[in-house]
Parts: C-alpha cells; sequence; structure tokens
C-alpha cells in the first residue's frame, strides 16, 4: 500500500520533472530560433494550419457569448431600471475574461488535439527518432514552430472573438431588446478602458504557448499504439483546459494588483 | 552548398574500431535485452548482425547512434564517449551517420523528395536547389524508384517507403550506415540490388556499414563479419565462414532456418488447435 502510494508520488514528480525540463528547452530553442531567420517559413506554416481555419469556429464561440450574455443579464438589470448599463457589462465581460477563456479552450479543442495526434503519431512510428537520427533537434523543427505560431495566434484569435462577442451583444440589446443604441454605447465606452481589452489579448499570450507546450509534451511521450495517442489527446485537452482556467485567475490577481499599484483611486470613481 | 556548420574533427585513432561497445546492459523495466555486450565495429567494414526475432538487434544499432541510452556500460564513437552527452552534442555526432529504420519511419506529411531532402535541408545552406534535385534523383535511382519524387509515403507500398527511406538515410553520404533490415519485405531481386547497392557504398566511400538481417543469403554476400545475438548475448563472432561452420547449435539451427525440437514439440501436441466451432449470432441452422 505505502509501496504503491511512494511509487505513485515517484511517478509523479518525475513526470513534472519532465514536464519542466521540456518546458525549459522549449523557451531556450525558440529564443534561439527567433534570432535565426530558419525557422520562420516553418512558423509561417503552422500559423497557416492552426490559425486560419480557427477562425469560423472562433468568431461563432464569441458570438454566442455575447449574445447569451445579454439575454441572462437584460432582466436583472431591467428589474433595477438599469438597462442601459448592459453594454458596460457585456463588453467588460467579453474582453476581459469569457472572450479570452472560452476562445483558448475552443482552441485547446481545436488545435490542441490536432498538434497531439499529429506529434503522438509521429512519435509511435517512430518519425521523431528519425528526426533525431539525422541530427536535428525535434524541440526545435517541431515543438518551437508550433508553439511560436500558437502564442501569436492566440491573441489574435481572441480580437476576433472579443469583436464579434460585441456584436452578438449589441445585436440583442439594441436590435431585439430595443436599449438606446447611443446609450447603450456611452455607458460602454465609459466603463471598458483599453487596460480591459489589452489584459484579454495579453492573455491570449499565455493560453496559447500553454496549449500548443502542453500539447506537444502529450504527443512526445504518447505510448505506443493507436488507443496511446487516442489517450494523450484527451489528457492533453484535459491538461490544457485546467491551466487555461488556472492561468486565467493567476493573470486576474496579477493584473489586479498592477492595476491597483498604477490607478489607485480608479477604483473609486 | 556551405556547410552550416563544420564538423570538428576528433582525432580517429586506428586501434579499437570507429563504435566500441564496453560492457553495455539494456533493461525494459525488467527484461534484460541486451546483457554485458562488448564489441567494437572496424572502421570500412561491413558487421552484419543476425539473430532470432525480438532479441535486441535493434536495440542494439539504436545505441551506436544514441536513439537508446544503456543501462549500463559505454558507448564511443571514434574514442569519444557518446552514451552521457546531452543531445545537442549527440545531434553533431549523428550527422555522421546514416539510420535506416527497421519500418521506414519515413515523414508522412513530406513527399519522397521532401523525406530525402530533410537531411540536406538541416545541415546545409541550400544556394542551388536544381543541384539539390539532383541528389534527390541520383538517390532515388540507387534505389530504383526515380520519378516517384512527388509521391507521397501513404501511397507507396511496403517495400517501395523501405527503399525511399534507405534513400534518405544515405543522402548525406555519411560515414557509418546503420541499416535494420534492409531487404525484408523486398522481392528476391531487389533484394540482390540493395546488397549491391551497400556493396557499393561501402567500396566506393570506404563506408562503415552495420547491417542487421534475418536474410542469410544478403549476410554471407555483404557480411566482413557476421555477429549473432541470442538472449541477450554474442553467441558467435567472425567472417562467414566461420558462422557456417560454427559448432554451436543454436547458430546453426538460425543459419539452416531448422526449428529446434522443442518448438516443434508445442506444433505436434495434440489438441493444440481448439475444437470448438463458432456459429455466427443470427445463424439459424
Ligand atoms: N521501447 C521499448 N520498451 C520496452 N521494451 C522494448 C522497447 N524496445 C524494445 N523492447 C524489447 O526489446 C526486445 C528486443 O527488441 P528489438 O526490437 O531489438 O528486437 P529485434 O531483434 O530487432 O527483433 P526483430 O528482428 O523482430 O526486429 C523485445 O523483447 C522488446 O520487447
Ligand atoms: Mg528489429
Amino acid at each position: 500500500m505505502i509501496a504503491i502510494l511512494g511509487a505513485k508520488t515517484i511517478g509523479g514528480v518525475s513526470n513534472v520533472g519532465r514536464f519542466a525540463r521540456f518546458v525549459w528547452q522549449t523557451m531556450i530553442t525558440s529564443a534561439r530560433c527567433c534570432a535565426r531567420t530558419g525557422t520562420y517559413p516553418l512558423i509561417w506554416t503552422q500559423m497557416n494550419i492552426i490559425g486560419v481555419r480557427s477562425v469560423p469556429v472562433i468568431m461563432i464561440t464569441g458570438a454566442f457569448v455575447g449574445m447569451t450574455l445579454a439575454i441572462q443579464a437584460y432582466d436583472q438589470l431591467a428589474g433595477m431600471g438599469l438597462e442601459e448599463h448592459l453594454g458596460v457589462l457585456i463588453n467588460i465581460s467579453v474582453v476581459k475574461e469569457l472572450g479570452p477563456v472560452l476562445a483558448a479552450v475552443m482552441l485547446a479543442g481545436r488545435i490542441g488535439g490536432a498538434l497531439t495526434a499529429e506529434l503522438g503519431t509521429m512519435n509511435v512510428t517512430e518519425q521523431i527518432d528519425a528526426v533525431r537520427s539525422m541530427g536535428t533537434d525535434p524541440i526545435r523543427y517541431l515543438v518551437v514552430p508550433r508553439v511560436l505560431a500558437c502564442l501569436l495566434l492566440t491573441p489574435a484569435l481572441i480580437i476576433y472573438a472579443d469583436l464579434l462577442g460585441i456584436l452578438g451583444g449589441y445585436f440583442i440589446s439594441v436590435i431585439q431588446l430595443g436599449i438606446n443604441s447611443r446609450a447603450y454605447w456611452n455607458f460602454s465606452a465609459s466603463g471598458v478602458e483599453l487596460w480591459d481589452v489589452s489584459i484579454g489579448v495579453i492573455k491570449g499570450f499565455f493560453f496559447g504557448a500553454a496549449i500548443a507546450v502542453i500539447s506537444c509534451y502529450k504527443g512526445f511521450t504518447c505510448k505506443e499504439g493507436a488507443h496511446g495517442v487516442g489517450q494523450a489527446c484527451t489528457e492533453a485537452f484535459v491538461a490544457s483546459f485546467i491551466s487555461i482556467l488556472a492561468l486565467n485567475f493567476a493573470l486576474g490577481v496579477i493584473t489586479k494588483a498592477i492595476y491597483n499599484t498604477f490607478w489607485p483611486l480608479r477604483g473609486l470613481v | 552548398m556551405k556547410k552550416d556548420n563544420e564538423k570538428n574533427d576528433t582525432p580517429v585513432g586506428d586501434g579499437d574500431g570507429i563504435i566500441v561497445l564496453k560492457n553495455l546492459t539494456k533493461k525494459f523495466g525488467d527484461n534484460i535485452v541486451l546483457d554485458n555486450i562488448s564489441l567494437a565495429i572496424e572502421k570500412g567494414k561491413t558487421t552484419v548482425v543476425i539473430g532470432p526475432s525480438g532479441c535486441g538487434k535493434t536495440v542494439l544499432i539504436k545505441h551506436f547512434i544514441g536513439l537508446l541510452r544503456p543501462s549500463s556500460g559505454e558507448v564511443y564513437f571514434k574514442k569519444r564517449r557518446i552514451d552521457n552527452l546531452p543531445e545537442n552534442e549527440l545531434n553533431k555526432i549523428r550527422t555522421y551517420y546514416g539510420f535506416l529504420f527497421q519500418a521506414g519511419a519515413l515523414f508522412d506529411s513530406l513527399s519522397v523528395a521532401g523525406n530525402i531532402m530533410f537531411p540536406i535541408r538541416q545541415h546545409y545552406k541550400i544556394t542551388d536547389w536544381t543541384e539539390v534535385e539532383e541528389i534527390v534523383k541520383a538517390k532515388l535511382a540507387m534505389v530504383g524508384l526515380d520519378g516517384y519524387q512527388h509521391f507521397y509515403p501513404a501511397s507507396l507500398s511496403g517495400g517501395q517507403k523501405k527503399r525511399v527511406a534507405l534513400a534518405r538515410a544515405i543522402a548525406l553520404n555519411p560515414e557509418v550506415i546503420l541499416y535494420d533490415e534492409p531487404t525484408t519485405g523486398l522481392d528476391p531481386i531487389r533484394a540482390d540490388i540493395i546488397n549491391e547497392l551497400i556493396l557499393k557504398l561501402q567500396r566506393e566511400l570506404g563506408e562503415t556499414t552495420v547491417v542487421v538481417t534475418h536474410d542469410m543469403t544478403s549476410a554471407y554476400k555483404i557480411a566482413d563479419r557476421i555477429i549473432m545475438l541470442h538472449n541477450g548475448k554474442i553467441i558467435a563472432d567472425g567472417d562467414a565462414d566461420h558462422i557456417r561452420n560454427h559448432p554451436h547449435p543454436t547458430v546453426q539451427q538460425f543459419i539452416n532456418g531448422q526449428v529446434s525440437e522443442d518448438d516443434l514439440a508445442v506444433l505436434r501436441a495434440r489438441g493444440t488447435i481448439t475444437q470448438a466451432q463458432f456459429l455466427p449470432r443470427d445463424f439459424k441452422g
């Protein structure tokens, strides 16, 4: 019993260690690759594969988030006679929290799954060993382009999600529920600052990197066979999902602290 | 073509051999695959490794190139210890090698030409693409597949994949080539062409060659030295005649393709083939 517990603990710790080493190597290699133009075409290819085809799903995600928020929040605000403030509520939620997080979750499923399956299959068919056997670092050739592409594209995709979220909210609030358009935008403009939008976009860098690194790691360490690849995909999605939520929380705490340091009185206004 | 980072040659001693294993043991969990093996591969010679399926031939040659690390023991390449090198140092060593994987391990996202160009693109600054295309064409012609440049691995037969993988392994004219079963899955004529190719590369470029095979015709034809692995140990080591006349019964059984009496006993025993008849679910009889 104790032996099993001990073995589990050791297994867990060494897994964390291996993952930390993988992240570290990816970071060093990425930094080196940025300086050399050789990897740019690889990054570009990955951006096309990863980014372009994600735009529609991301836009749909954003639009539904905005519309749902409008429907749900309207009744509460209208009960207090504050329905014209609806814009602030919707837009701030969309750009700061829901847009980035839901877009990232969508990407974890869409991109993360594909990355893990691709690298996992390469692993079980010895293609990763083949890269190594020819004297090429598989992290440089396979992981770095994918991580950098994800890291650069997620913020851009989040902007799309934000945009459609705002439009969706506007559509329901102003066109369906009949709130005065001018008031809606005025309140929104006074409530949502550039800071809020930037936070949402900055989160994107972290989410994108986390999704790609976790998915690539799971692909690299996946067990033999079709079942192994399937299992790695599932684990990659769950791990990405949890780390998105955890990162979101951590970034929320940090950005709030920064905000309060630089603009201590804003909150009181 | 210009070399990205010039190979810094470590001094080559002509003493013990280009690849040296000292007391190498490899375990996977409790499964001891290689048991205290010491071996020196001679420069410029063709060494053939034979042995029954699952005896650890692939595991052995993966140690030569650092794809697997020993559980204990040491691996040397050109007198330099490589089994404890970090991966980025190993990658430099690996540019001296060509490795043919048993299952090919072609990149399925790249075309045949892309696969063969891969090592060239990784290690050379390409200024002249027509030159690269010439190399690809020449290598493919060597394995009888010129004209297949634009095919993808998924649309090739098993034997064709093997030959493309072979062309990729020799793309950089490496000093040492490790072939894992180069002739398995090929028809006899094609297999003999591959044997000739291996001989030609070794003669003309003076390459050090290690071939893992089950194919005794091929082994006798190309080998300067044959090594037989069994139960994690080297049980025979010498030239073709030495192996042909080897007194060890396991060696004789292997090279003559004879089954041992113990193995046959299982098949001869009565009642091992189940008599039960299974009918389909919706069978109405
Ligand atoms: N990655 C691995 N993890 C665990 N065990 C392994 C691994 N690779 C090989 N083995 C074990 O090592 C033993 C030898 O495998 P190896 O692939 O070297 O056989 P082989 O001699 O090349 O056989 P074949 O002629 O069929 O290719 C097998 O028993 C196998 O179970
Ligand atoms: Mg093998």
